[in-house]
Parts: structure tokens; sequence; C-alpha cells
């Protein structure tokens, strides 16, 4: 197609050629298309199939206000194809056709339609239930949208960006504009959010005269010259709002040009002061095959060659409502299309000039008429007329029909702020009747249409806005109401949206087939209210938002039908008002993740780091998955682990040991300096939370340890469980203040003698003390004598900015005994020998205390500390029917675990596998499972049954736990 | 879902920066009389009024404060002082 290219307002670039590929062939767009622009330029007219009865379906907006341009775009189904920006290499293709768009082989369905009355799901979907699931696979074949492949990988830039501003106006058009620049110069923040990729709205495509002579589209970009020069306003194109929130809150989904750093993106912008300025969509025109391909909305031809350059068809019919219907086919006229005839539905109203231009060109233009039926199979051929009572018909060729009812206002944005409207009968609007505080209104979705008056009334919204902010307004405010009050008000627009039809094929909503039958078969059946309706047909629950039916659904009830509504009302609206991806939300996912301060030794050391919560950590030291040398070495000789991750409090003041009271389940009346206190946390239910270790460092003032998961929830916890009691205690988080080396081994205590004076012995520090050293002469270490993975262990607490000197002190010391560095896994296998459970691995929600055999670390005797849990732990203690955690070795024994979480099972399910390993140290393999309480006694027997195991189940009898060592003499050496 | 909260420290902070922690049950029962209905209802009952309701919130990306606020659940909205018609929010 040959495009014009002298116009000042076209956003293409004649040179610069982008071909996207659509079915396979080449097609040649322009750069500043969109797909769909660039397709309707290569000549394709049927875009997709409908939802249910497969009819054609072309290219009628430009807004993304029918669903029916969504194709799929390189593997991403549902795009709108008119808002989408062209991109060189594109792959396009249609959806919901088997066939082709133009031959689709289910265009059979459109015949059926009577089969499909409204409701048709919900009525036929139940009887005889036998059939329904051989049908429904079948129906989702036909009927539908785009399909997703489960493993398909969004591409794209993704970013949210979470910004704070005085006022936010939705809407770039001239009204948006003027509204910006008058809280701008007041000095306050502005953000200007306009769908459009550029500003300007219905100014920017129209070369009509604007009050000073010059034309709409130079007044738009003079416009648009002045917003950006303001440095306190920030524009975002492209970039449609997704919701507004009472607490004036916006959302939007923007689109990054070539040039930004993203493809998509969340703006979250909290305001003081909102401006809504969306204007208004054409109202669709009711008639038969109303949505035939090759009849679209004047705005789109009119759109479709000012800004594309494309004329969109050779012998056009326009049926308007209002004089920008009639602009629009005399610009278009002027341009080269053939205009066969202007019908209107008004009577009268039209602007005196245009009529005389009309009647210059030789236009026939026909007061009160409107299209009855659009003929042909795959594009508009012809188009019947008649005068809106019906009474005659006449039959005109055209391969392009323009019509629209007028204008419906865009009042999706204003609705979800909180604005209540009621309906206008002088411009047939829905029009806000209250607006919540910090949320103003203006430009054409209040029903006026004069350009200046539309730029005074955005003005006049801005400096409302202004005055929400602080500033004095009230002066300016009563010039320019003086000024308005000479300019043109709202003006009438027509009521009437149907033509003289029954309605089998005329469409109120595109998106879910829904006619006017339908509606009314609906309103037969009882659903008689617009919300009702709705919901029964289906219309306007589509992917564009209810953009077409919208209004149209609210209005053709309150003029048709007996409806207990008297007053039309528009139906609720909720977000989000323009689609956006779920990966545009997820945003950038950062792989983030906090380094210990041996992170670098660690990795020098061939640590395999792994993210393992919030931190990297080093999973083990070889490719050897099961750790074996490194566990062994622990047990036969000595390993150095980086246990940083710990979570590591301090608690002090008069009222620290009340809080750890209530807390901990053990009684921490009685730590004695020097010693170890171990207990555990359980939540209120009783189940274990956390464990970890106290030590008193003097009065009222404590050194706590928490599992790495819970460092960052551990103060939030206990300031939760003491916020009715005003205790006067303070918290500390020194997670990241110290880090932690432990030395386990036989050989520990030979190689840390080496770095430090302190008299390592058993007398001077036995088993469970805690004792403040020094390493090297001179690094201050908190040191603890712990189980651990039990063998002899020393942890030592030293301040991050000492660990890298502290941990290579120690690991020279480890030289002459071989010592080696051990990970995650060596360390969960050791621990798990000597039956120490991980939370969320051997417990899981409902498991109490008591179920892991923790019991004894209940100290029942302090009810007045009012103990989290313990409560729970009183009633739970001789509960029957309890899922017990025990340990298991397997019978006969295998050279392999069984995997983790597999199913234990006697006829029925009787409990899961937990955790299994080969245990280096016993030679065999060992697990923890929860299990029916009847099953857990020594020596009872399991079967085990395994996924994918095909009936052949493993041996398994419950082994008493530690495991390994189960005296405990090995960590007292 | 957009939420403003207003911390006694801090100011009006986005909702994002704070962790919800229940409504607000008043303390915790005394233990020993406590019977395993009683439990239940302090723990796990939740009256999910549709209005004004007293409620806990933590400051978690913040100074870490736990405080209470009234919110009305119909329209999310932190209201200064529970009114019945719930209209006049604090935003």
């Amino acid at each position: 197609m040959n495009r014009l290219h002298h116009l000042k307002t076209s956003k293409v670039h004649p040179g610069e050629r982008r071909t996207l590929r659509y079915r396979g062939r080449e097609v040649a767009g322009l750069e500043g298309d969109t797909v769909a622009t660039a397709l309707y330029a290569g000549g394709v007219r049927v875009f997709s199939r409908s939802l249910k009865y497969h009819r054609p379906r072309g290219l009628y907006s430009l807004d993304g206000e029918s669903g029916n341009t969504l194709m799929a775009v390189d593997g991403v189904p549902n795009v709108s194809a008119e808002i989408t920006p062209l991109r060189a290499g594109m792959r396009v293709e249609p959806q919901n056709v088997k066939g082709t768009p133009e031959f689709d082989v289910m265009g059979f369905m459109d015949g059926l339609s009577w089969a499909m009355p409204a409701g048709f799901y919900y009525r036929m979907f139940h009887k005889p239930a036998a059939i329904w699931p051989r049908v429904i696979p079948q129906l989702r074949r036909t009927a539908g949208l785009g399909t997703l492949k489960p493993d398909f990988e969004m591409p794209g830039r993704f970013e949210e960006v979470y910004l704070k501003t005085d006022v936010c106006v939705i809407g770039g058009g001239p009204a948006g504009m003027l509204a910006a620049l008058a809280a701008a110069d007041r000095g306050l923040r502005v953000i200007l959010l306009e769908s459009r990729p550029w500003l300007g709205g219905f100014f920017e495509y129209r070369e009509h005269p604007y009050a000073d002579g010059s034309s709409l589209h130079d007044r738009s970009a003079d416009l648009e010259r002045q917003l950006e020069s303001r440095p306190n306003l920030r524009i975002m194109k492209h970039a449609p709002v997704v919701a507004v929130y009472p607490t004036l809150q916006v959302t939007a989904f923007q689109r990054g040009a070539d040039s930004a750093s993203f493809d998509e993106r969340y703006p979250e912008i909290q305001a003081q002061s909102i401006v809504v300025a969306t204007g208004c969509i054409e109202r669709p025109l009711l008639f038969e095959n109303n949505e035939r391909p090759g009849v679209m909305q004047p705005s789109c031809a009119h759109r479709l060659a000012r800004t594309w350059g494309i004329l969109a068809g050779e012998r056009a019919v326009f049926s308007v409502g209002n004089d920008l219907g009639i602009e629009a086919a005399l610009d278009l006229a002027n341009l080269g299309m053939g205009i066969a005839c202007v019908t209107d539905v008004r009577e009268d109203g039209q602007a005196p000039q245009l009529l005389d231009e009309l009647s210059s060109r030789s236009i026939p233009f026909m007061r009160g008429w409107v299209p009855v039926k659009a003929h042909g199979c795959r594009s508009v051929k012809a188009v019947t007329l008649s005068p809106v009572n019906g009474i005659r018909q006449k039959k005109v060729e055209c391969d392009l029909l323009a019509a629209s009812a007028g204008l419906t206002p865009s009042t999706g944005a204003l609705s979800l702020a909180g604005a209540r409207f009621s309906y206008d009968s002088l411009t047939g609007f829905f029009l806000p009747s209250t607006l919540p505080d910090g949320v103003h209104a203006a430009g054409r979705l209040l029903g006026l249409q004069d350009a200046r008056a539309i730029e005074i009334s955005g003005t006049e919204a801005g400096l409302r806005a202004a005055g929400d902010c602080g500033m004095d307004v009230a002066e300016t405010l009563r010039t320019l109401a003086d000024e308005q009050s000479t300019l043109p008000g709202p003006v009438r627009n027509p009521k009437l949206v149907m033509g003289p039809v029954k309605g089998s094929k005329t469409f109120l909503c595109f998106d879910e087939d829904t006619t006017i039958k339908n509606v009314s078969q609906s309103m037969e059946m009882g659903f008689d209210v617009p919300e009702l309706i709705k919901r029964f047909t289906a219309a306007g629950t589509g992917p564009s938002q209810g953009a077409v039916p919208g209004h149209n659904l609210a209005l053709f009830v309150g003029q048709s039908h007996e409806s207990p509504d008297t007053e039309p009302r528009p139906t609720t609206v909720r977000p989000p008002l323009h689609p956006i991806h779920l990966a545009t939300y997820a945003g950038a996912g950062h792989g983030m993740s906090k380094c210990t301060p041996v992170h670098a030794l660690q990795a020098a050391a061939g640590g395999r780091m792994e993210k393992v919560g919030v931190w990297s950590r080093a999973r083990r030291f070889s490719d050897e998955k099961s750790a074996h040398d490194e566990i062994l070495n622990v047990r036969q000789n000595v390993g150095i682990l980086d246990g940083s991750t710990l979570g590591k409090f301090r608690i002090h003041g008069p009222d620290a040991c009340k809080a750890l009271q209530r807390v901990y389940v053990g009684d921490m009346s009685r730590i004695r300096e020097g010693r170890i206190k171990y207990s555990a946390m359980c939540n209120e239910d009783g189940c274990l939370m956390d464990d970890g270790v106290v030590v008193k460092r003097g009065e009222n003032d404590y050194f706590f340890t928490s599992s790495t998961a819970r460092a960052g929830s551990t103060i939030e916890w206990i300031r939760y469980h003491t916020r009715y009691d005003g205790w006067d205690y303070h918290l500390v988080n020194l997670t990241d203040a110290f880090g932690v080396i432990n030395v386990s081994g036989p050989n520990a205590r030979k190689v840390l003698q080496k770095v430090t004076d302190f008299d390592l012995c058993n007398e001077s520090f036995p088993f469970a003390a805690y004792r403040e050293i020094e390493v090297g002469g001179s690094i201050p270490a908190r040191a603890m004598r712990l189980g651990f993975v039990g063998e002899l262990s020393y942890e030592l607490h030293v301040p991050s900015s000492y660990m890298e000197s502290a941990w290579m002190l120690v690991e020279e010391a480890g030289c002459e005994y071989g010592m080696k560095p051990f990970g995650l896994e060596a360390q969960n296998v050791l621990r798990m020998e000597k039956g120490h459970v991980i939370i969320g691995s051997e417990s899981e929600q409902r498991t109490t205390l008591h179920d892991l055999g923790m019991g004894f670390l209940w100290h029942r005797n302090k009810p007045d500390a009012r103990t989290v849990g313990a409560a729970a732990l009183i009633h739970t203690e001789h509960q029957e029917d309890r899922l017990k955690l025990v340990g298991f070795k397997m019978q006969p024994p295998a050279d392999r675990p069984p995997k983790d979480g597999s199913i234990i099972v006697d006829g029925v399910i009787r409990g899961y596998v937990c955790t299994a390993r080969l245990s280096p140290a016993l030679g065999e393999v060992v697990g923890m499972a929860l299990v029916d309480e009847p099953l857990s006694g020594i020596g009872t027997e399991w079967s085990i049954y395994e996924d994918e195991c095909q009936g052949k189940l493993l041996g398994a009898v419950v082994a008493p736990m530690p495991f390994y060592d189960p005296e405990g003499l090995r960590m007292k050496m | 879902m957009s939420l403003n909260i207003t911390c006694p420290i801090c100011g009006k902070r986005n909702g994002y920066e704070f962790r919800y922690g229940g409504e607000d049950r008043g303390p915790r029962p005394e233990e020993a009389t406590l019977t395993p209905e009683a439990w239940c209802r302090y723990v796990h009952m939740n009256r999910s009024v549709a209005g004004v309701q007293r409620e806990w919130w933590v400051h978690r990306d913040g100074c870490g404060l736990w405080f209470s606020i009234d919110r009305d659940t119909r329209i999310n909205v932190q209201v200064m002082a529970p009114s019945t018609d719930g209209q006049e929010g604090d935003r």
C-alpha cells in the first residue's frame, strides 16, 4: 500500500522499513507502525476469529477498545496488535483459528449461534454429567483465545518504580496537558500519564483550526513543548492506567521506547491529588454485523490516515453521531478517500460549515439515518441504511463503514478513584455526580467539545489539584470560571445507540460474542439489571475490559427494556483497566543475596556457592554430591565451617528476662553466667519455630542465637508477643555484626589452642560453656562449646571486620592436622546422624514440640510468663492421632536412601520421609520420618512408597535416635 | 492493593513497608485458667468485620515498631478514630 507521506501529523518514517513475519510471509511496515497498522497496510483485513462463533474480526479501534486484534506475537498470546509497536523481525500469528483467519474451518459455528443462547455454559454444562469430561476439551479447542506453552519463558526487561508526587494527571490530551501545566507552574511535582506513545489526545492528529488560526495539531505540539520544558513535570508516555485507588494511588503499565532501560514497567504512584482527563472513546453503533471487518470507528479511519498514512478504504460510508465524524469524513475525502455518503443519527445540531463543505464536495448527507446491516462475508461489501424509524431502506456499496453513535466518556479511572455517576440526558453521558476529595475531572469526559473550553477545564482541574497541595488558587479559579462561562458548555449527544434491527447478529460485546438478542434472552430469564446481565452473558468481561459494551449495555437496557433500574447506571469498574503482564508485575527479579564476611575465602577454597534463603552459602567443597569426604574428615579429624548466617542478637534492659521467658519454652530465669542455655521458640500452636542458644553476659544482658531462617524475623516476633506489656528492654540484631567460625572434630581443640592463649581444656572450658577469648592475641571472640555436629566443637563469634583475619589464623593452624572446610550439605548430614531436626524439613505446620520428641525443652512451671505456645503444649501433650518424628533404617539394608518426601504406607498413607541419607560414619542409610503415632515404636516395620517405584516398595524399621554416638560422649571429649 | 499507614514514629508510609499482625484481641489470656476453646478463640478466631476494625501492624521496613491502627476494611483506608460510617478516611 502506498502511504500518505506528506502529512505533518504522521508518526511513521517512510524510509525506515520494519519487516514482520505473519503466517510465514513477510509483511513490510514502517518505523512508527503498530503491528496492526503494518498488517493493515500489508493487506490483512481479517485479524482474528471471535471467541464463540468464529466470526471474522478486523481492525475496529486503535487503542485496544476491542479484542479484535488479539494475536500471538513472538510466542506471547493475546497481544493486542493495535497497541503494540512494530519491531523488526516480529513473528505474528493469528489466534483461535483452524486454518486461516480468512478461511476458518470453525466458521460454521456462526451458523450454530441459535444453539448457544445467553448463559449457554451455565445452563447446559451440568446434565448429563457423564458427557462433559469428553465435551469440554473439544469446546476448549474451539472457543477461546491464544495458547501458551507451559515452558514458555517471557522475554523482556521488566521494571517497577514507586513514585511519590504532588499531582498525578491521568490523560495527556489537551485537558490533561493544561492541568499538568497549571499544577507544575505552581512549583508542584507533577506526573502525567498518557496511554498512547505521544501526547495530544484528540488534538494531536487533527488539522482542524484552533482558536488562533493554527491547527489543533500545532497547538498540541506547542503544549507538548511547554510541558517538556518543566523540570518538575514527569511525562510517562505509552503508560495506560491500570488502577486508581481511594488512597490516591495510581498504577500503570508502561511500555519502554527502544532507547529505554526497560521493555515494560509497572509504575505505582502515590499522589496528593489526581486529575482525571481520560477523554472519550467512540460509542459503538448497534446494527447487524456491526463487527464485520471493514467496520471501524470513524476516528480509527481518521487516525489511520493522519497518523499512519493509511487510507483504510476506497469507498467509504460514514455513519456518525457527532461533528467529529463529519470532520473525519471530510478530511479523508480531502486526502483522497472516496466517500459514498455520510449519515448522521442526529436530525440536527451539525455545524453549518461542515454541512456546507459536504455539499460543496457533493457528498450525500443523510440526517437521522443509520446502518441496519453490513453485508459481505469476510469484509464489508455494502451496507443497508435506513432512517431511524426503519420506514425505508437503501443499500450502498462500500469497502469501509465508519460507524459511531457519538462518544462515550472513559470513566474507568474516575470510577475507581471513588467518583459516583449519574446519567445526564443532555450529553447522554454518565457524568460524575460526586468526586472524592483530591480527585478532579477535566476535559471531554465532562461532555465538553469546544477546544478552548476543554483547555480551561484542564487548567481549572490542575489548579484545584494545586489547591489540594496547599496552594492558594481561589482568585485564579474565579477568573477562569468567568472565561469558561463565555464558552460553549457540554454538548448534546445522540441517545440512540441502535438502528431498527432484530439483533441476532448485532454485537454489544465483541470480545465475548454477546448480541443484543442475548441480552433480551437474559432479561426474559430474570437477569434484568446490567450487573446481572453482564455476568450471565459475559458482556464486558473480555480482554479489552469492557470498552466496547461498557456504557452501551446499561443504555441499551435502559432504553429498550423494563428494567428495575429506572435510571441507567454503568456497571461496576474494577482493576485492571488495562491488561498487564504478570511478568511486569513480577519486575526485574534481581538475584540478590547476602554474603558472609568470609564469602571470598570460601569461594577461593572451592566452595560451591548456592543461594539459600537470603544468603549465598557454600553447599560443598567438591563436586561429590554426598560431601562424603568432608563428613568423614569432621568425624575422624577436624573441619571448619562458616556459620555466619546464624541469627545473633543482644537483648538488654530491666525486662529482658521477662521477654525471653515469653518466647522461649525453657526457663530462662536461671541461666548461669558462663553457661549456654539451649532452648526453643514455639508459635501459639506449640509448633517449633526456632531453636538456639542463650548466654548471659551480664545483669539483664543476654546474647542469643536463632536459626539462619529466623534471623530476619526474631526481633519482630519478640516485640509482637510482648506488645501489650510495655516492658522496658532493647533488642539489637547482631547477625551482620558478627561472623561465626565453627571448628568441629576430634582435633578441634588442638587446632584452636594454637591460636589462643586461653586454656581450652575440659576443666577451664567444659562442654556447654561460654567463654570470651582472644584469637591471635588481639581478636575478641565469643566462644561457645556446643554439640552441633556431635563432635568436639567450638563456635567462635567474631566481629565481622575481624572475620577474615580470624578465619585465616584458624585455617593456618589447622594445616598440620589436615583441617578442611565443610559446607551446608555436610553439616546437614552430620546433624541428621545426631538426630537434630531442621525446622521446615523435619517439621511442618502441625508438628508440635512434643511430636518432635523435644518436649523436654518445655518448662511447664512458669505460667506467669504466659509463654507463647505453652497453652497449646499443655493441650497437645497427650493428644492422640498425631504424626511423630522418628528415626529409621532400611530393612533389608539398602545401598541408597529413599527420596525425601516418599510416603510411608500400610494399606493407607501413614506418614512421609522427611530426610534420608547414606550415613558415611555409620555406613548405612538413616533417615527421619513423620509417622502416625502407632507406627512410631522402636522396631516397627514400614513400607515406603517412592514416586514412580512401580509397586516396588522399600522396607524400613524404626530405629532409636541419635543414630551416631547415642551417649553423646564424643562432644565432651 | 493500595494502603497507606501512618507509623507513630516514621509518619505516613506505603503499606508495603508494614506487616499485618492480626486483629486487636487484647492482652494474652491467663494461662492457668485457659480452656482449649478459649485459647482457640484468642489465637485463631477472627471477627472479620466489614467496617472499622482495630488491628496490629509492624513497621517492618522501617523502625520496627508494633502499633495498632483503625482501618476501614471496606475501602482499605486507615481511619483516625473508630467511626460507624467509616467514610472519613485519613488519606
